[in-house]
């Protein structure tokens, strides 16, 4: 048995409500109760007296493999110059920029001290191609959302009013694909822009052809998902995203989903007041949506913050992808995928000047703020979406600090302390609520029992920052991180280490579906039936 | 209940000795069918029911390994270790390798090989073509509006081949993906869909199509042009347009028209897209046609996994072609990282070669220095009588007796089902026994 011995930290597991000074074990990669005997010895003491203590950071929404992100990378040979990581001590060379290589990726988030990235949008037809990409992003252990919510099948079972044909559906898809969760994106609304039928607005607008409505889409996936008792809620990007106005439309799907669990993705860009008709009104909805989160159980939601700088969008909405080529002018690639989705990829470049982005930031904030409860909340940028997921720390530091924030809305566009609340906000994140936002809560959400926590049988992921009064700092340069008991980052130097797991659900199904489902597969897809299940030797 | 069934190669004994593997994928060409049978009798494959002409010689060419040696130096039979070896001192002593070959096996074995290449520092280049090359850049310009085959299937009403011959190139494509299925939104097939052909001569498909559009391959780019003003509405002067595209007066001017009426059109275009200032006018003007309709740009794909490791590259070292790993990390200066330059300049000094090719993908100056360099060939058959590579390792084929995955040109990643049992290593093996050896040598070198 190979132990570990975490010696003398400020151990901050907020799941056990534990914030003092207290060793940590780690046993055969698994957190152990420390032994009986007080003078018991470990093959590896690291000596983490001054230092703080925390489980590996768990990242519940980022995008980080399959064909968009292979897109974007394909398309942006210039978001890389200049950021290329070297092969070293035998860790593999990649590049950097919005859209790190597979190797990078895993490098980074190991270097913020994650241990585990869910890909939030995966289609069906990718998923092979997105397993290969995670069985190449070393360290960190991951999963993906499997996009169901412009599913022909899907649609055509709920037209029928067939539920447990749904349900059975919906276990057989995260099966054949290996998927962890189901993520639903516009409902009905890409197939309907796929149709080249223009956009759903509203929660009760008809899908054309398939004659279904967002509303019926949300509701019964999310029934569905809680029938199957699946470890993650209905992951959902719902309509209109970044379209001003689109609050009221974030409300009423909150509200649609009242009595099932739910999480609300990048929630910070469906919080706009305004309308599409005068965009001079756009403003902060987040108190209203805010306190429907802090007096509502079973939602949850992470934000997608935004950060100034040059990054790049990506989506499953195809149409947002368009939207976003014509107001930009942009390079744009859209890529459909036969029975599901779209795919719209964008380079962005969010400009503190730009009153718009600027209280996209704003908003942003207000939401880590203005939800009471942080275990409601994950920290994420929808990286690449508002930033990269190596902007983390500047989020930290803002939520701890109010004054920073402070000083950033000053440079900001007047207009936006106008038209958003946040500088009125005292509240300062505490460590301890740091720890929550970045591993405890998305942990807890997407149902991880083993992370997010340092319990004894946790997966033995430990983070261990030098604190610092610069949270920026001491958020970017965790000084050791140990996966699943292996010291991969060693005083701040990382090592070639394992590669990590990818985790996925195979809930039961009635087989009886099987041959309806292969007899619309053989007649809509392009692919044989029989090659469509990814394999164990994809993972 | 029951959970998901893992997706085995489904092997149906017959009678006779004879047995089939069905839900094959062909490698022959583009389409990559995934729907075929094929059968084996006394270790050899005799059919392949179903499969085109192309697919058929495919399947039904001599994919033996009897009597051919694992391994050769300069043509004389060798032992596998020793091959490697040689191998990889080569590779290691060589101060500017190039990796080629790549798109003919599988996605795997284009890692293996990338694995390999950042070991010694070299340049990696699939065989795809200076011009598809080019058609990337063109891609990395303004973007692409695109699709899966499928989205077409289902949901195209208009198809435009565009400078390409799909009946003879790519001969399933026409029925089963562009233009004969029954898609959701296309009952009727083909009678759903309008097809249209735009070449400088009636070809196989234009005899097919619903209308023949006949533009000279050297006007092509023009007629872009003018397609992609009038879909904008701009007012040109119909003879100057027929004099500088030389067309028949009005031909352009109604097909712009036929575009605009289409409610889901699908161009197609060749795997190098007629070069880089036609690709990039396509990829503008269908991009421009989606205000008001949808349209999607398709390449009909190059043959084998030519997507599959530009992918790979682009995951692993952030760049679809020509990436330079001289420097310790991925560089892509397209010209001067590219292996087709490197040659040409005779700063190449050794060339590792990986799955079945030919030289024709390089210029005449490459190849007449590739000829000059130490060249290591890992790939099927490759130590057949005649090599003349410093080293050459018989190799599996993908698809044949090696498994692994290989993608679709519009990114559907489909499993190879081997129909014969392996006789020989797989590329994969010999590509990770060799980075074994340049580990050994690189921890030697610095002791």
């Amino acid at each position: 048995m190979t132990t570990l011995r975490i010696a003398g930290g400020r151990l901050i597991d907020p799941t056990h409500g534990i914030d003092e000074v207290r060793d940590v074990w780690i046993a055969d990669g698994r957190i152990a109760a420390p032994p009986d005997d007080p003078g018991a010895r470990a093959d590896r003491t690291i000596d983490a007296r001054g230092y703080v203590v925390m489980p590996g950071g768990v990242d519940v929404h980022c995008h980080i493999a399959g064909s968009k992100v292979n897109a974007a990378r394909m398309l942006r040979p210039e978001d890389k110059r200049g950021r290329e990581t070297p092969r070293r001590n035998g860790l593999r060379s990649g590049t950097g920029g919005s859209v790190p290589t597979t190797f990078t990726t895993g490098y980074q988030y190991a270097g913020l001290g994650y241990t585990m990235a869910v890909d939030a949008a995966i289609a069906p037809l990718g998923a092979r191609h997105a397993h290969h990409e995670l069985r190449d992003t070393p360290v960190v252990d991951r999963a993906m959302l499997v996009l169901m919510g412009n599913n022909h099948a899907v649609m055509d079972r709920i037209r029928a009013g067939e539920r447990n044909r749904l349900r059975d559906h919906v276990a057989w898809l995260l099966g054949a694909t290996r998927g962890y969760g189901v993520k639903v994106v516009n409902p009905g609304g890409i197939e309907t822009w796929k149709q080249g039928q223009g956009k759903l607005s509203a929660l009760d607008d008809r899908v054309p052809h398939f004659e279904v409505t967002p509303r019926q889409i949300l509701v019964e996936l999310a029934r569905a998902i809680d029938e199957l008792a699946l470890p993650h809620p209905i992951h959902l990007h719902g309509l209109n995203l970044g379209l001003p106005g689109n609050w009221t439309t974030t409300l009423e799907l909150m509200r649609a989903l009242d009595g099932h669990r739910a999480h609300l993705a990048h929630i910070q860009f469906h919080s706009y007041g305004g309308s599409p008709a005068d965009t001079r009104a756009f403003d902060s909805q987040v108190p209203a949506l805010a306190e429907y989160v802090n007096t509502h159980d079973g939602l949850t939601v992470d934000v997608g913050q935004v950060l100034f700088g040059d990054t790049t969008s990506m989506t499953a909405d195809g149409a947002v992808g368009q939207y976003l080529h014509q107001l930009t002018g942009r390079k744009w690639i859209s890529h459909d995928v036969e029975l599901e989705t779209g795919c719209g990829v964008v380079p962005i470049a969010y400009e503190d000047t730009n009153f718009v982005h600027a209280l996209q930031w704003a908003i942003g904030l207000e939401w880590y703020l203005r939800v009471d409860d942080p275990w409601k909340v994950a920290l994420s940028t929808d990286h690449p979406n508002g930033g990269s997921f190596l902007a983390y720390p500047q989020i930290v530091a803002l939520l701890m600090d109010r004054g920073l924030r402070n000083d950033t809305l000053k440079r900001l566009p007047e207009r936006v302390r106008a038209r958003s609340g946040l500088g009125e906000i005292a509240r300062e994140y505490s460590l301890s609520e740091i720890a929550i936002i970045t591993r405890a809560a998305p942990a807890r959400m997407l149902g991880l029992e083993h992370k997010g926590h340092l319990g004894a049988g946790a997966d033995g992921d430990v983070t261990i920052y030098a604190p610092d009064d610069d949270k920026q700092r001491m958020f970017s340069l965790p000084r050791y991180l140990i996966k699943a008991g292996t010291v991969v980052l060693d005083d701040g130097d990382l090592r070639p280490s394992p590669a990590g797991q990818t985790r996925f659900v195979t809930p039961g199904f009635d087989p009886e579906i099987v041959p309806q489902i292969e007899t619309w597969f053989a007649r809509d897809s392009s692919i044989q039936f029989a090659n469509f299940p990814v394999g164990e030797d994809d993972l | 209940m029951s959970t998901p069934e893992e997706n085995a190669p489904e092997v149906v004994k017959e009678p006779a000795g004879r047995s089939s593997v069905a839900d094959a994928v062909c490698p022959a060409c583009g389409c990559l069918c995934d729907d075929l049978t094929v059968v084996v009798e006394g270790g050899r494959i005799v059919d392949a029911p179903g499969a085109c002409p192309l697919g058929r010689q495919w399947y039904l060419a001599d994919h033996s390994h009897a009597g051919l040696p694992a391994a050769s130096l300069a043509g004389q039979p060798a032992e596998l270790g020793a091959a490697l070896d040689r191998a990889a001192e080569v590779l290691a002593t060589a101060r500017s390798p190039v990796v080629l070959g790549l798109t003919r096996t599988t996605s795997e074995s284009v890692a293996a090989a990338l694995a390999v290449a950042e070991l010694v520092g070299a340049a990696v280049e699939p065989a795809t073509g200076e011009d598809a090359r080019s058609a990337l850049l063109a891609v990395q310009r303004v973007g692409r509006v695109s699709a899966t085959l499928g989205e077409v299937k289902n949901r195209a009403d208009l198809v435009v081949f565009w400078g390409v011959d799909p009946i003879v190139a790519h001969p399933r494509h026409w029925e089963r993906y562009s233009v004969e299925p029954r898609g959701r939104f296309v009952p009727r097939g083909r009678a759903g869909r309008t097809v249209v052909v735009v070449d400088a001569e009636r070809t196989a498909t234009a005899d097919r199509a619903d209308l023949f559009v006949k533009v000279p391959a050297s006007s092509r780019l023009e007629a872009l042009a003018a397609l992609r003003a009038l879909v904008r509405g701009t007012a040109l002067d119909a003879d100057r347009v027929a004099r500088a595209t030389s067309t028949e007066p009005g031909t352009l001017e109604a097909l712009a028209q036929r575009l605009q009426t289409a409610s889901y059109g699908a161009w197609f275009v060749g795997p190098a897209a007629g070069g880089p200032g036609e690709a990039e006018a396509a990829l503008c003007l269908v991009r421009e046609l989606n205000a008001g309709r949808r349209f999607v740009i398709l390449s009909l794909g190059a043959p084998g996994n030519a997507a599959g490791a530009e992918a790979v590259l682009t995951w692993q070292a952030g760049y679809p072609t020509s990436v330079s790993l001289a420097h310790g990390f991925p560089r892509y200066l397209p010209g001067e990282t590219s292996a087709e330059g490197l040659l040409a300049r005779g700063e190449a000094d050794a060339a590792l070669i990986v799955g079945e090719w030919s030289p024709e993908s390089l210029g005449p100056s490459a190849r007449a220095r590739l000829e000059q360099v130490p060249r290591i060939v890992i790939g099927p058959r490759a130590t057949a009588p005649g090599t003349s590579a410093a080293v050459a390792l018989d190799a599996a084929t993908y698809g044949i007796d090696a498994a692994g995955t290989v993608m679709r040109c519009d990114g559907v990643v489909l499993p190879l089902r081997p129909v014969l049992k392996a006789t020989a290593a797989t590329d994969s093996e010999l590509l990770r026994a060799l980075e074994a050896r340049l580990n050994v040598l690189a921890e030697a070198r610095r002791s």
